[in-house]
């Protein structure tokens, strides 16, 4: 058997269920990997005694719930009744909230162990933590769920939870090799996690097998979880560039039309997939939605402590979304409702979509989370996607591929998934 | 030169005679204070008074110190909006000495126009039905509505010339009305909802109360960060639509006796008016409404379920949401969603036909007794439908309590309303 912290959240669940493992010992191996790895810089709050502790009392209520004891990290944004929380601001430094998130207290109402906090940047927006890229230190890990990804990848523990307003649980996900997965808008609640923007804030899971999929979700809308169904017959795939192909690298851009291909040839009917000429420029629209939403949810950070905000969110969002014309803004929102309706629309002709999960590897540098474009786009259009790794790039570094599915089609993507990850490893 | 004392000025005014130097913000907020002190046993309407903090803030507008369109007016804030240097109860006993690290936005943004926050005003257990100890000020015997009761009732009371509040079904509109205030609630999203204590992600809306549509306008500016313009009296009577709603048969005899008043008058003077109902795709807004909020109850109050249950109001767990939602699966919310998009898009389509949407507020004058806060079932269907609203007073019930009429208009369409709210509010003139 390998190391506890080496299972992925589907086998742990299993083996504390049936009495193989104990909380505590799952807790134990990967707070001793967290300890021995901490170069990875994931934690900005990791207290192994009140992890233990949690563990602890789990094993001694016979590891009750769907999670049964599940060590879990906690994106800093995500408010934590006994941990700080920070939001990756010095704004923030020592905030204790006064309750948990929604999202945590479902989590523990399911059992789960909150591990810690994992590092996010500045306000889940651009400015980097310190987190590496555990497969290269070299290497940005993404962001803005940079520690989720990280402490996943590096077997500090087998799920985190992350957010995504652009790209911030698929883009960490691809660069650092594991699953992630962002849920339709509206399904899993906000209450208790910094509000970046209303229209486009949406929480998401960071994980290393698919299985661990379907208990996380069960946990977090409170509902049961519905297995993944491996017998679904092969879907039919549409392959969407999106209109920032020209960003992706040729290694990213050579990964779907071979994996295209290949799931071509597994029995999948494949197309190719554009959005009507309308929406182009989508991504436009999407940052217009951000700036304006983020230039007021952070208002009081704005006003009163503008010397602690970092200038890149001061320069490249705030002041920009301060002075967009509210009108702008409209014709944002409702192009955004239209684009829904389009995607709906394309959704009548294919089950899931196959695009890039991020332009490349994690680029060089801890300067930058790289470039959020393949993800703002359904980020935007609500919809579940999902990532899942799909081999290295040029420089050694992990790639990913994303599939995403129609709003409310979560299960459904999860199925389809499946089905590639089968075909693909074959 | 002043003819009313200051606590009973309008926002503009205090804002412009500040501004002109012609008054002080020092002397706004000790009348405002005065009136408080002097009301608030009766009125209840405050779960957290800043006086001292608001008399510095005073002082340091005087010097010079603010600059914004609210320069020196004072406001007050629903207890359900975060606040960094006051307590934030929620209305319940559940978060006693909770005391956030930051502003909400909607706190912030007025603020930062110069604006002063008075203090907290009382909320319905976390912006849904338990109340609280509020009263009409028109009538202590009678609910001030709900959720947001304190804001309406201290603006009603001349207490503060502005206010914050919430709706997530009626939870602004009822109350203003009620009280025979004006309350806006704007197209949803359009006011930032960053530390407002969530109750239903998909139908918050943070929203105004004033004692003038004029108010609304400059509080609105402040609200969204954008450049102040003066509200513009339309230079042709508005089209309006009389929409009874399928509600019809549960609104009192004083309810719908001031609503076709109020149409005759306006149709007296110049408005078009004509019957509609609305559209097929609406019919069953406003329970997509109950349910929406309902589903959505036992996973946003997952923190107080899983720690303080036995400190839940029956009202919200065993006999209210909670329970209701408990019995809702995610295919009845994904289908209620769906549901919900497309009555929106009908109810675009439909409002394009007119100005605005003339209905009721309310069923009539607020009840008798503080058990309930009354009944919200004339908002939550624009409240689902993301519209724009505004309610205006306009007559009075068999009691001496205001009864109020609403316009509502096309989403996104907030600044015709307030427009068209102008020319309505000028020919209903005052209520009694």
């Amino acid at each position: 058997m390998s190391a506890p912290n080496r299972l992925s959240a589907a086998e742990a669940i299993a083996r504390l269920g049936s009495g193989a493992l104990t909380a505590e010992a799952l807790a134990r191996a990967c707070l001793e990997r967290a300890q021995e790895r901490e170069g990875v810089k994931a934690w900005i709050w990791l207290d192994p005694e009140q992890a233990l502790t949690q563990a602890r009392a789990a094993d001694r209520a016979g590891r009750p719930g769907l999670l049964a004891g599940l060590p879990i990290g906690v994106k800093d944004i995500i408010d934590t009744l006994d941990m700080p929380t920070g939001h990756g601001s010095p704004i923030y430094r020592g905030n204790r909230p006064f309750a948990d998130a929604a999202a945590v207290a479902l989590l523990r109402i399911a059992g789960a162990t909150i591990m810690g906090k994992t590092v996010t940047t500045e306000f889940a927006n651009r400015f980097p933590g310190a987190t590496v890229n555990p497969h290269n230190p070299a290497h940005t890990p993404g962001g803005s769920s940079s520690g989720s990804a990280a402490s996943v990848a590096d077997f500090q523990v087998p799920a985190a939870l992350g957010t995504q307003t652009g790209g911030s649980v698929i883009r960490p996900a691809s660069f650092c090799g594991v699953i992630g997965y962002k849920a339709s808008f509206g399904e899993f609640s906000r209450s208790g996690i910094k509000l970046q923007c209303h229209n486009l804030d949406t929480l998401g899971i960071l994980c290393r097998s698919l299985d661990d999929l379907p208990p996380l979700r069960a946990a977090l809308v409170a509902g049961p979880p519905q297995q993944i169904d491996r017998t679904v017959s092969a879907p039919r795939i549409g392959i969407c560039r999106t209109p920032a192909w020209e960003r992706a690298e040729p290694a990213t851009q050579a990964l779907i039309d071979e994996n295209a291909a290949r799931l071509a040839a597994a029995g999948a009917r494949v197309r190719e997939v554009n959005f009507a000429a309308p929406f182009a420029n989508i991504l436009e629209h999407h940052r217009r939605i951000f700036n304006f939403e983020a230039a007021r949810n952070y208002a009081y950070e704005y006003a009163e402590h503008n010397a602690l905000v970092s200038q890149v969110l001061r320069d490249t969002v705030l002041t920009p979304g301060r002075e967009l014309p509210l009108a702008a803004y409209v014709e944002a929102i409702e192009t955004a409702e239209a684009f829904r309706r389009h995607i709906d629309d394309i959704f009548g002709e294919v089950d899931v979509l196959l695009t890039p999960s991020a332009a490349g590897e994690a680029p060089l540098g801890l300067g930058s989370t790289g470039d959020p474009s393949f993800n703002s786009i359904w980020t935007l259009a609500w919809t579940p996607c999902l990532t899942m790794p799909a081999g290295n790039g040029p420089k050694g570094l992990p790639l990913g591929i994303q599939l995403v599915g129609p709003r409310f089609g979560d299960e459904a993507l999860f199925d389809a998934a499946a089905w590639v990850e089968t075909r693909l490893a074959a | 030169m002043l003819n009313a004392e200051p606590h009973r000025l309008p926002a503009t005014d205090v804002a412009r005679l500040i501004e002109g130097g012609e008054l002080s913000a020092e002397a706004v907020v000790r009348s405002c204070l005065e009136r408080i002190r002097e009301r608030e046993p009766v009125v209840r309407a405050w779960t957290h008074l800043a006086a001292a903090a608001a008399l510095e803030a005073a002082l340091a507008c005087d010097k010079g110190a603010t600059h914004g369109v609210l320069r020196g007016v004072p406001f007050c804030v629903k207890d359900i909006f975060d606040t960094s240097d006051m307590p934030s109860g929620y209305g319940s006993p559940i978060y006693t000495g909770c005391r956030p690290s930051f502003d909400a936005s909607a706190v912030a943004l007025p603020r930062a126009a110069g604006a002063i926050l008075l203090g907290k005003t009382v909320t319905t257990e976390f912006a849904n039905r338990h109340p609280g100890p509020t009263s009409n000020p028109h009538n202590p015997s009678y609910t001030p509505g709900g959720s947001s009761s304190g804001s309406a009732a201290s603006v009603a009371d001349f207490m503060v010339p502005l206010a914050l509040g919430t709706q997530t079904g009626g939870s602004v509109i009822r109350p203003a009305a009620y009280c025979g205030v004006v309350g806006f609630k704007p197209s949803f999203g359009l006011f930032p909802p960053a530390g407002m204590h969530v109750n239903t992600e998909s139908l918050d809306t943070v929203g105004a109360m004033a004692r003038s549509v004029d108010d609304i306008a400059l509080f609105r500016a402040a609200l969204m960060a954008i450049p102040y313009e003066r509200p513009v009296m339309p230079e042709r009577p508005p089209r309006l639509a009389l929409c009874r709603t399928p509600h019809w048969d549960e609104a009192q005899p004083e309810g719908r006796a001031v609503l076709e008043a109020a149409a005759a008058r306006l149709g007296a003077a110049g408005a078009r008016i004509v019957d509609k109902e609305l559209p097929a795709d609406c019919a069953d807004i406003s329970e997509l409404q109950r349910r929406h909020s309902a589903y959505e109850a036992p996973r946003n109050h997952a923190p107080e379920l899983y720690r303080h249950a036995a400190l839940l109001s029956d009202d919200l767990l065993g006999n209210g949401r909670i329970a209701a939602g408990r019995k809702l699966s995610l295919d009845d919310f994904r289908t209620d969603w769906r549901r919900a998009e497309r009555a929106r898009a009908a109810a675009q389509e439909w409002a394009g036909g007119f100005d605005a949407i003339l209905t009721l507020p309310a069923p009539g004058q607020a009840p008798k007794g503080l058990a309930s806060t009354g009944n919200a079932i004339f908002n939550g269907l624009w409240t689902m439908l993301h519209m724009p609203c505004l309610t205006l007073p306009a007559g009075a019930g068999p009691d001496g309590l205001p009864v109020g009429i609403q316009l509502v208009a096309r989403r996104h369409d907030d600044r015709r309303l307030i427009d068209i709210g102008l020319w309505v509010e000028r020919e209903l003139g005052a209520w009694r």
